[in-house]
């Protein structure tokens, strides 16, 4: 039998946990609002969903071009994942990887409490 | 440590440099030092390798599996038999058809989005779980997508060039505004070259000229062979003449690779 102290405890935690998704939540919104400003790109707006290709990778800036390849190559990653193949810090992965889905070349897809990033290559067209 | 296979795209800026020619031997070099060598035809635009290794018909081609129709397995023929060592030699052939080759040219860029995918997966599909240790894309020349989506998806890129004044310039373009941007590991392979660098002070001195220019290693020099152009791409020298000066070359570029010495 589960006791009344235990029900409550978990409440607690649970709230806890929620603030700390939210917290994750604003810290990338923030990210990327540092690194577009960062390249004077305040103009970005949320593009339509834009084709990852070759021609669309060489006309990018090399540090977004870093990021791209190396979600090309994992397929599915995470900006941990992603920050061991271009050898950069995970924060600064996480604010390229957002501004990426900005620019409607990747999508997030969000799992628990990681978030993954990807080449959405089935549904585009 | 787990050591996995390679992917080479031979690239070039202008046509005729012998992209074909030395993917073919580069790939029968492989085969003769016992590897398991995957050669897929890349050049839509202008298929050969169905003709160089007289393949008169393919059930499915490599347009097949780029178009999502039938998967890798279906479109690699195997041609170990045709050969008299322990290695073994896969191809995957372009569709030389007029009517094939004018539907390539015409693909929109979602499609060589999702070709670029379908060439990344040869990674785990050929090289982890087949256990091929080479995959050697022969490309298109310049700047065409199947080429540039070869090039993203390769280890290393090797750039077949000439002393061509133009193709000089229009590798040394590519170099700086192609391969350094996907920062791509780049070798190049001087070929028909005319000077005489059979001395060791020529090759030398030959060397120390093509590292000025490209500022890029030098995977090799090969001289313009008569029995090479005689041999009107019929003869593959890595296997049938294995002791020429031309299939020497590619044995000592072949193993610069293997042990990645370049």
């Amino acid at each position: 039998m589960v006791s009344k102290q235990e029900v409550l405890g978990k409440k607690p935690l649970h709230i806890l946990e929620k603030i700390r998704e939210n917290l994750e939540k604003l810290n990338e919104k923030m990210e990327v609002m540092i690194e577009l400003q960062k390249h004077g790109r305040k103009d970005i707006q949320l593009l339509p969903e834009t084709p990852l290709d070759v021609m669309t990778l060489l006309s990018m800036p090399d540090h977004l071009r870093k990021t791209a390849m190396a979600v090309c190559r994992l397929g599915r990653a995470t900006a941990e994942e992603t920050a061991q193949q271009t050898r950069r810090a995970r924060a600064v992965e996480s604010a390229y990887l957002n501004q990426l889905v900005i620019m409607g070349h990747l999508k997030k897809e969000r799992k628990g409490r990681k978030a993954y990033f990807y080449v959405d290559r089935e549904s585009q067209g | 440590m787990i050591i996995l296979g390679k992917i080479i795209a031979v690239h070039s800026y202008k046509g005729g440099t012998g992209k074909t020619l030395l993917s073919v031997n580069l790939a029968a070099t492989f085969v003769k030092h016992g590897k398991k060598v995957c050669l897929l035809d890349l050049d839509f635009r202008a298929p050969s390798l169905s003709t160089v290794l007289k393949i008169e018909k393919a059930e499915y081609w490599l347009n097949d599996y780029l178009n999502g129709t039938c998967e890798i397995d279906k479109v690699l023929i195997d041609l170990s038999g045709r050969i008299q060592n322990k290695g073994q030699l896969f191809v995957g052939l372009a569709n030389p058809a007029t009517e094939a080759m004018r539907e390539m040219s015409a693909k929109d860029r979602k499609w060589e989005m999702r070709a670029l995918g379908r060439l990344l997966a040869l990674r785990n599909s050929l090289l982890n779980d087949k256990g091929f240790d080479y995959l050697i894309f022969d490309t298109s020349p310049g700047l065409q997508y199947s080429s540039i989506n070869a090039i993203v998806s390769a280890d290393l890129v090797i750039v077949a060039t000439t002393f061509d004044r133009s193709d000089v310039d229009g590798t040394k373009r590519m170099l700086r505004e192609l391969y350094d941007l996907f920062e791509k590991k780049t070798d190049i392979i001087l070929n028909k070259v005319l000077h005489d660098v059979s001395s060791k002070s020529g090759k030398e001195e030959m060397q120390t000229k093509i590292k000025d220019i490209y500022q890029v290693p030098l995977l090799g020099i090969i001289p313009c062979f008569c029995e090479v152009l005689k041999g009107e791409g019929n003869i593959i020298f890595a296997q049938e003449r294995p002791e020429h000066p031309f299939a020497k070359i590619l044995d000592e570029i072949a193993d610069k690779i293997d042990n990645n010495k370049t």
